[in-house]
């Protein structure tokens, strides 16, 4: 019968194709947006996941986020590392300058201030160069996106020169970085040459990063600290969800967005459902005759269910392999540089598309059997 | 189409199939695509609290390396011209070595000149006592003469004349006597005068020459032979030479005030140099130094303003070659007196 | 008629036997009554013509004595089972197995072609696809139109259609076939046509075969001739009434 049901279905090609389409386009929609969303206010938390090594992130009380930090005297790192249970911890500098590049343009940078003697604070991977280059003198590290931003035609960054409050810098590397929500350029340089590059406030250190000790929670870690410091501590996970909520909060995006997939989500019952339910209605004679032969109304519902679920099978694998493929396709562009499809998101759709073909099809099958068999003959 | 089986359909086969295919490969695309958030371990080793420490109650601080003597500015008394170098930093002195000399011609001409005053002087003891000597010899001779004529009682032997002549030489030579024994005193004198003319002039070659005051290890040597030296330097300039005992070496380490109440006095600490955390050194403690200072920042930049004030503790380093050098900064775990944090140690107190 | 105006039907001789059969209609606030107690026995081995003008409520009875519409009073029993006391799945089940109906319009399914649309039946009974397939080319071959089993019912003239409408109701073997109005699509000579292979292949020992039609150029090929008028049979023989 299930056969029987595919070949009703497919036999005819517009409204088959319409069905396809209409839970593709969903689908797409819903995937897609539901991704560069996701992607998106995960910009908020680029910052921390740039740093692959520190557990936990301490900053002054009043920080939120990794640009919205206030500083801290110097001697809170030691204060940290006093802390039993913290591994190690080093300094960390974040904060913004203006930087005047050979041409003579301005650019608005943030300049993040790495331990001198570790690195630690710089992102995993270098694009171009090693991170070594940053024991010359003078010497800054780009990441791959501000390079773009600040160096148009593809010239090459390395070996230009900047001007950073009255300083020479160098950039002598690229690194290989998730861009900031606001994709601004971003240049690494050693924690001391970075006091230098920064406009001098009485305290200029932002964040501690600590590491915990084996065997320690993070979230332990972050109540010592909190408690034999005064300091506030985060772990990793949690301070990247700071970011992401601080861009929930105070962006009109979730909106946005929701409302594009909610869209998505209407128009997909639109074009499923009335063209699923003209389907339904075209071979309601057919159902009929089937239904007087002798057929359960148990196996009309499993011949429905099987359409759907073709037109779903189908609809949703072209949507889902769309969004891979413009995702796919943009991942060279800087402005979805790091862009990635979550795993939740298919599940998403794919609930989505099952909501749809269920309400759809819930539609469709009533009236099929409310037909009575006894119609056939009038 | 020649390739597909003769009854295959597009919308039945076909699609499914490539929706399939699709799904696999977005699932792989998906899987790969997600993003590499595992915490990693650094890649080199920042300074860490070990063994005991690991896990208890502790202090930290950041230090630097200095001399047991701390570091001595060596200076010179004498400004003048560099002329003699004798050491090279990382030389090890002892006490009373020469380091450099001062241009010394000046002083060598006046010892030669005063040395001449003293070769003349000597030479002018010598007439006055030949004077002397021959004076007395007139003298003697005209004494002897003058016994001779009274002697002779005939006044008529002697006339009158010859005797008053001979009185006279008497005292003619008794005064060229006195006179030469006056010279002989002033020659004298302008001995001692010389001579100590010389000794002064020998001290001052002396000054010319700085040795080391005690013994130690040159730390850095910002003369060169030729310069001028100047002895009013001070302020700002550069020491000449630098040296202090570096066996063994001390550290200071600076211990945030706020923290400064928990340090347990007397332990010894964990140290290790920037850079390389994973060489760490037990130093045992040497004393606090008794005043909080301001936090001697070396971030290098002018502008630095401080409002944190530190207590310095000073610490002795074992012997270790080359891991630890004068100047350098450390990082330093000291054991705290006990398990409470500050502010537990505040609530308890507001109890 | 005797005192008992509804006497038990005998198990041996009635194929179909209903009893008392009344059948409502509501239209709006009224009740229309379309059948009014129809006492009937139909025997197998018989090509049995259900007669009456639209409205004698014929469809109604037929509906009603294959199992797909209930009556509001009265009993209903198809070679000795009561099938309105069935639930409703062993009617369906008891349909599948024993009915085979002949439609009007056909009915069959665009999409698949003619073997595959007679083979419909088995393969709702659960027989493999190709086997119910096998079966149903066979019943076609009987039927004359063997080298028609891969065309789409789009491609097959009406007659053709009609001659796969009747594979598909026999090829399970059913032992009641129920036909509304076969031939009324058709023009005469492919209705006569079609009527004749009807009476060949359905009529058998034991299956009894009910056509409702009102197409008076197949009248003589029935065995037997029921005419309803206004809710009631009005005729029972085996020629039609002068009076029609």
């Amino acid at each position: 019968m299930l056969w029987i049901a595919i070949r009703m279905l497919t036999g005819d090609k517009q409204k088959f194709y319409g069905l396809v389409f209409g839970i593709a386009f969903s689908t797409l929609l819903i995937t897609q947006q539901l991704t560069i969303f996701v992607n998106l206010i995960e910009r908020g938390a680029s910052g921390v996941y740039n740093v692959p090594s520190a557990d936990v992130w301490v900053m002054d009380e009043v920080s939120r986020t990794t640009d919205v930090n206030f500083p801290m005297p110097s001697t809170a790192l030691d204060k940290v590392r006093a802390v039993p249970g913290v591994e190690w911890a080093v300094p960390h500098l974040r904060a913004g300058a203006s930087v005047r590049t050979s041409n003579g343009d301005l650019e608005g940078v943030s300049v993040i201030g790495v331990d001198d003697a570790t690195l630690i604070g710089l992102p995993r991977r270098m694009a171009q160069g090693s991170t070594d280059v940053l024991s010359t003198p003078d010497s800054v590290i780009i990441d791959d996106v501000g390079t773009t931003r600040m160096f148009e035609n593809g010239q090459s960054p390395i070996g230009e020169r900047l001007e950073l409050n009255d300083q020479r810098a160098v950039i002598r590397g690229v690194a290989d970085a998730v861009p900031s929500f606001t994709s601004q350029v971003t240049l690494y340089t050693k924690y001391s040459r970075a006091l230098n590059y920064v406009p001098g406030t009485r305290n200029r250190m932002s964040f501690v990063l600590a590491g915990a000790s084996d065997g320690i929670a993070p979230e332990a870690l972050t109540q010592a600290i909190e408690e034999q410091t005064g300091l506030r501590a985060r772990t990793r996970d949690q301070f990247a969800q700071d970011g992401v909520d601080f861009i929930i909060q105070n962006t009109g995006i979730p909106l946005n967005f929701g409302i594009t997939v909610l869209l998505g989500f209407i128009v997909g019952v639109a074009i499923v459902g009335l063209t699923f339910s003209l389907f339904i209605r075209d071979n309601v004679k057919q159902f009929g005759a089937l239904k007087a032969i002798g057929v359960t109304n148990r196996k009309i519902r499993g011949m429905v269910a099987s359409q759907a679920g073709l037109v779903g099978l189908i609809g949703y694998g072209l949507g889902v392999i769309g969004t891979v493929l413009f995702i796919w396709g943009f991942s060279s562009n800087p402005t979805f540089k790091g862009f990635y499809i979550p795993w939740q998101v298919p599940l998403i759709s794919l609930a989505a598309v099952a909501l749809i073909l269920l309400f759809t099809g819930w539609l469709a099958l009533r009236n099929v059997l409310k037909t009575e068999p006894a119609a056939v003959f009038r | 189409m020649a390739l597909l089986p003769e009854n295959f359909s597009f919308a039945r086969k076909g699609l499914p199939l490539v929706a399939i295919a699709g799904l696999v490969i977005a699932a792989l695309f998906i899987w790969s695509g997600l993003p590499d958030r595992q915490l990693e371990e650094p890649e080199r080793d920042p300074p860490r609290a070990t063994g005991a420490l690991a896990n208890s109650a502790r202090v930290a601080g950041a230090g630097v390396v200095e001399p047991s003597s701390e570091t001595i500015s060596v200076g010179t008394a004498l400004a003048g011209l560099v002329t003699d170098l004798r050491v090279q930093p990382g030389d090890f002195v002892t006490r009373g070595q020469p380091l450099f000399v001062v241009d010394t011609r000046a002083i060598r001409s006046r010892v030669e000149e005063s040395g001449a005053a003293v070769g003349e002087a000597r030479a002018a003891i010598q007439e006055a006592q030949a004077a002397i000597a021959e004076a007395r010899s007139a003298e003697s001779t005209a004494g002897r003469q003058l016994a001779l004529y009274r002697e002779v009682d005939d006044p008529a032997a002697v006339s009158r004349a010859e005797v008053i002549r001979a009185e006279g030489e008497a005292s003619a030579a008794r005064q060229r006597r006195e006179l030469a024994q006056a010279r002989l005193s002033a020659a004298q004198a302008r001995l001692r005068s010389a001579e100590a003319q010389v000794g002064s002039a020998r001290t001052e070659l002396g000054r010319a020459t700085v040795r080391a005051p005690i013994s130690g290890e040159i730390l850095a040597v910002n003369i060169r032979p030729g310069e001028y030296l100047s002895t009013s330097a001070g302020g700002n300039s550069q020491s000449f030479i630098e040296m202090g005992e570096t066996r063994p070496l001390h550290i200071r380490i600076d211990v945030d005030e706020e923290q400064a109440p928990r340090v347990a006095l007397g332990e010894p600490a964990i140290v290790s140099p920037r850079g390389a955390a994973e060489r760490q050194v037990k130093a045992s403690f040497v004393r606090a130094e008794p005043q909080i200072v301001p936090k001697r920042s070396l971030t290098n930049s002018a502008a630095e303003r401080v409002d944190v004030r530190v207590l310095q503790l000073i610490y002795q380093l074992p012997d270790s070659d080359g891991t630890f050098r004068v100047g350098q900064q450390v990082d330093a775990f000291i054991p705290a007196k006990d398990g409470k944090t500050p502010q537990a140690s505040r609530a308890e107190a507001a109890r | 008629m005797t005192a008992d105006p509804h006497p038990a039907p005998s198990q041996n001789d009635a194929a179909i036997a209903t009893r008392g059969v009344t059948r409502d209609f509501k239209a709006g606030q009224r009740n229309i009554t379309v059948l009014h107690g129809i006492d009937l026995d139909i025997r197998a081995g018989e090509l049995t013509y259900l007669v009456g003008e639209s409205g004698s409520g014929k469809t109604t009875l037929i509906s009603i004595m294959c199992g797909i519409l209930w009556p509001t009073e009265g009993k209903v029993e198809v070679f000795g089972t009561d099938i309105y006391a069935l639930s409703d799945t062993e009617l369906v089940e008891f349909r599948l197995q024993n009915i085979g109906f002949i439609f009007q319009q056909y009915n069959l399914i665009p999409s698949i072609d003619a073997a595959s649309n007679a083979a419909v039946p088995l393969i709702a009974q659960g027989m493999p696809r190709l086997e119910a397939r096998e079966r149903a080319i066979a019943m076609m071959e009987k039927l004359n139109i063997g080298d028609q089993i891969d065309k789409l019912p789009s491609q097959l003239s009406g007659g053709q259609q009609q001659r796969v409408a009747i594979a598909r109701a026999l090829v399970h073997e059913p032992r009641l076939v129920v036909c509304d109005e076969p031939t009324a699509a058709l023009d005469a000579g492919s209705g006569r046509r079609v009527m004749d292979l009807l009476r060949q292949v359905a009529v058998a020992e034991d299956r009894a075969c009910i056509i409702v039609t009102h197409d008076n150029r197949v009248f003589d090929l029935a065995d037997r001739i029921l005419v309803l008028e206004d809710g009631e049979i009005t005729h029972d023989g085996t020629e039609m009434p002068e009076d029609h």
